[in-house]
């Protein structure tokens, strides 16, 4: 049980693809509890994935039910092991930051609702449909075990376009 | 370390950027915050640019004379100590959009009430759409409201100049989630 220390960009273990874990192996069940302890420590944080604490291996943890945005569709804490997302659908803009990436926020574009596959604490194989803010958080979550940060995904900076007058 | 915002600006054309990027790195400067778009048929650049050695902005702008010859105009402006840190600007943020038929006094009067409300404008951009019979304006405006103020409080605020101005106006939170 510990807090540790967020990583933040351009430390390399961010943009690494991470390896699968065990599900109720030692590792695993540390690893949980750290990523819970971390993410509720920082208070305003609504997720975390394992490589932000400085483990490259496919586990986020994700809880919403802290936050104005995500008081209407919440599952309350999801631990989430070796998670995929199976479905999803329609599109929500949100501006998004990330502990990881200090002082940058950006918009981007992600899916409203998903269907996500994982292996939860107990190691129970499940199925979850999600969708709004959790479901963007999950998305976000899970890109860092791709590797992938918000930065690649940013739709524009800030203000939105209009099309040029001809 | 002494700051500089250098503004440069002309008519649009491939190289405005690769020439004065040139231009600052031959010089050793830091190119810090910076943001440039197409206006009308111009291309605007502002940059926030450091540099250990100078004491004055005439280095940098002895270095754009070669581009000023070349029709864009260039201005720097020496920054005070501390001028180039963003301020930590804690609130809500949220985006108005106001847009309609054009008429003089849509900027004024809108930004004119969010000033006396206190309201700081972080991002405001316009453009000229439509047609040239029928032209349309759209502004855009990225504020952060004081603790005080809520989306809703700025949405009655503005529903006045809805009707007075006859344009529509949206207003939405747009505060960055931390994930």
């Amino acid at each position: 049980m510990a807090v540790r220390e967020v990583l933040v960009y351009p430390d390399p273990i961010l943009k690494q693809k991470c390896t699968p874990v065990e599900p109720l192996s030692h590792e695993a069940e540390q690893l949980v509890q750290d990523l819970i302890d971390t993410m509720y420590a920082a208070g305003h944080s609504v997720g975390i994935a394992a490589p932000q604490i400085g483990a490259p291996l496919r586990v986020a943890v994700v809880d919403v039910s802290g936050s104005k945005l995500g008081q209407k569709h919440n599952h309350g804490l999801m631990v989430m092991l070796n998670p995929e997302i199976i479905e999803s659908s329609g599109c929500k803009t949100m501006r998004e930051g990330c502990m990881s990436v200090p002082d940058f926020t950006g918009n981007v574009d992600r899916a409203e609702e998903i269907v996500v596959q994982f292996y939860d604490r107990a190691g129970r194989d499940r199925v979850v449909r999600c969708k709004g803010f959790e479901a963007v958080a999950i998305q976000h979550e899970l890109d860092h075990l791709d590797g992938v940060l918000f930065l690649d995904r940013v739709s524009n900076p800030g203000t939105e376009l209009f099309k040029r007058k001809h | 370390m002494k700051h500089f915002a250098v503004t440069i600006i002309g008519r649009d054309h491939p190289g405005i950027v690769s020439t004065s990027a040139r231009i600052l790195f031959e010089l050793g400067c830091n190119v810090a915050d910076s943001s440039s778009t197409i206006l009308g048929g111009q291309f605007a650049m502002i940059l926030i640019v450091s540099h250990a050695g100078f004491e004055s902005s005439e280095p940098l702008q002895r270095a754009f004379a070669e581009m000023e010859s070349s029709g864009l105009s260039v201005y720097v402006r020496t920054l005070k100590p501390g001028g180039e840190t963003r301020p930590k600007l804690p609130g809500d943020l949220c985006m108005i959009s106001v847009y309609g038929s054009d008429k003089p006094g849509i900027i004024y009067q809108v930004t004119r009430l969010l000033s006396q409300k206190n309201i700081n404008i972080t991002d405001l951009a316009t453009k000229l759409v439509g047609t040239d019979v029928r032209p349309v304006y759209v502004m855009m405006c990225e504020v952060v409201l004081p603790p005080e103020l809520s989306v809703d409080d700025v949405r009655d605020m503005l529903d006045a100049l809805r009707e007075e101005l006859q344009v529509d106006i949206s207003v939405r939170n747009v505060t960055p989630v931390e994930l």
